[in-house]
């Protein structure tokens, strides 16, 4: 009797498989992915490390400056999962400062079609070049450049929903943002913005903030302006009255705008970027929080490269890029009445070097970096000559590194 | 879901929009009279098709979904880029930037009654 019963339900499984097989439908995507892979999950990553020459400090160091692994997912043809998790200065030892573990990307993919799509969690905006593209096999010199490390805080990921598109009829690409927005009370002084930022870590949900980008590419041309807008006052209405601050989405705001071009022909490439911070309330934060905010901040820079290796160029040659990068910028362009200048935080570096790249994906560099600041403000001076070495407006870095991405 | 539909139904872009059929998308050469490049978007997929007319006469048909992460991408005129993790590939399909390392999905083509026919395997 057993025997029979488990008979019957092998059957009627057996039966009620095939009867599913033969009812499955092939969708669109199923065409178009005939004889491609299918594994739903993917992996990925880079990373880069180098050895730093301090040569007026007489010092040197060398570092694992990032590790990131991409993990994504495809749950199916409308929703995927994209994700980034990097270790910066390899090692994060509890009690020690130095070294961060961090999710640099966490977001769910929405297509609509084939042309847009949204994008909701943790997700990296458009604005410049470098915070979408930072892979370090596509940019030169060892270390990012410095404009988009303190005027624009790249790799800069909040948490929010984005919207991204591209038209058919024009080579044009569009996106718009919404997310949590920046903390005035974690701004310090020279740093910029970059400690205002929660990066997914306990944000203020009272202040937002909304970007949106244009992107023009054409051939191996492309321009791009983008822009950011978003208040900086996260407590409550009390508090912020009681600090002289207002707060509400936009209160007490930071306006970004960004525009940069892209171009290469042959052997030569070339980019460059402009960008410029407003802060109107920075007397405000200053008499709350005394973090000495600029009311402006900008930065520009301009890169030329050649490809010594193009002439007989194949697709899978190697590369070795010479490049020249000139970066300006001024983390205190603008300050308020009760800011204190600091000269040191505007900034002229020349860098020049090459890239090696024996295939796409991975670069070995050499750069130096020429730094030229404004004077030391005595009035922030901590520790006066001889407790402290007298400051230096001229210095060199010089840089060996590798980098990578897959 | 409401949301989703109603922005999707807003995008009135002039790729050549057809059904898959067995297969197989078919599109009308006459496309090509002034131009030797046309997007082609079958119906219900998420990802187009870059179709592109060679001097020769024959039609190269890449699938427009990188290889690295499975983005969409952008036509560029001369080739196609990423977005996600700045991946290129030249109007063959070919990288040009990684990190992708793998060409694009090239289908074989054919014209019958002046039609060219992608084959979708």
């Amino acid at each position: 009797m057993k025997a029979k019963i488990f008979t019957l339900s092998f059957l009627s499984l057996t039966l009620s498989a095939a009867a599913l097989a033969q009812t499955k439908t092939t969708t669109s995507e199923d065409s178009l992915n005939n004889n491609l892979s299918k594994s739903a999950t993917t992996i990925g990553g880079y990373g880069n490390a180098f050895y730093q020459r301090n040569n007026v400090a007489g010092t040197s160091r060398l570092d694992l400056e990032r590790f990131v692994l991409f993990t994504g997912h495809k749950f199916n043809d409308q929703i995927s999962f994209f994700s980034e998790l990097e270790v910066e200065d390899a090692k994060v030892t509890g009690g020690e400062s130095g070294g961060e573990v961090s999710i640099e990307q966490a977001y769910l993919k929405f297509n609509l079609n084939a042309n847009q799509y949204f994008v909701a969690g943790l997700f990296i905006p458009r604005i410049g070049i470098l915070n979408e593209n930072h892979l370090p096999n596509t940019f030169n010199g060892n270390e990012r450049n410095y404009v988009e490390t303190f005027i624009i805080p790249a790799t800069w990921r909040e948490l929010g929903v984005g919207f991204y598109g591209n038209l058919n009829n024009l080579p044009l690409s569009y996106s718009a943002g919404l997310m949590n927005g920046l903390n005035s009370n974690g701004f310090v002084h020279g740093t910029g913005l970059e400690d205002g930022r929660a990066e997914g870590r306990n944000a203020t949900g009272n202040n937002l903030a909304i970007t949106a980008a244009l992107q023009l590419n054409i051939n191996s041309f492309r321009a791009q302006i983008s822009g950011y807008y978003g208040g900086t006052v996260g407590v409550s209405k009390r508090k912020a009255d009681s600090l002289g601050l207002t707060s509400g989405i936009f209160g007490t705001p930071v306006a970004i705008g960004e525009g940069d071009i892209m171009y290469s022909n042959g052997g030569f490439s070339t980019r460059a970027l402009a960008t410029i911070v407003s802060i109107p309330d920075a007397a405000n934060i200053n008499r709350a929080f005394a973090n000495n905010t600029p009311q402006t901040e900008y930065g520009a820079y301009l890169e030329l490269a050649y490809d010594l290796l193009y002439p007989g160029h194949s697709l899978h040659a190697k590369q070795f890029i010479v490049f020249v990068r000139d970066e300006n910028f001024d983390m205190n362009a603008q300050i308020p009445s009760n800011g204190v200048i600091d000269g040191t935080l505007k900034q002229n570096h020349i860098v020049a070097g090459f890239t090696y790249l024996p295939i796409k994906n991975v670069a070995i560099k050499a750069d130096v970096r020429f730094i030229h600041t404004g004077p030391q403000n005595p009035e922030l001076i901590v520790n006066p000559n001889p407790v402290a070495l007298p400051y230096q407006v001229n210095n060199n870095l010089v840089d060996l590194g590798i980098g990578f991405s897959f | 879901m409401i949301a989703l539909g109603a922005l999707s139904s807003c995008a009135t872009l002039p790729a050549y929009k057809t059904a898959i059929a067995d297969n197989k998308v078919s599109v009308p050469v006459s496309l090509f009279a002034q131009s030797n490049f046309q997007l082609i978007q079958p119906k219900n997929s998420y990802y187009n098709i870059g179709l592109k007319k060679e001097p020769d006469g024959t039609y190269t048909a890449l699938l427009l979904k990188c290889t690295h992460a499975d983005n969409q991408l952008t036509a560029t005129g001369n080739g196609y880029k990423c977005s996600l993790h700045g991946s290129a590939f030249d109007s063959e399909g070919q990288v040009t930037n990684g990190p992708a390392e793998r060409p694009l999905k090239k289908y074989t083509t054919q014209i019958i009654n002046d039609q060219v026919i992608i084959i979708l395997s």
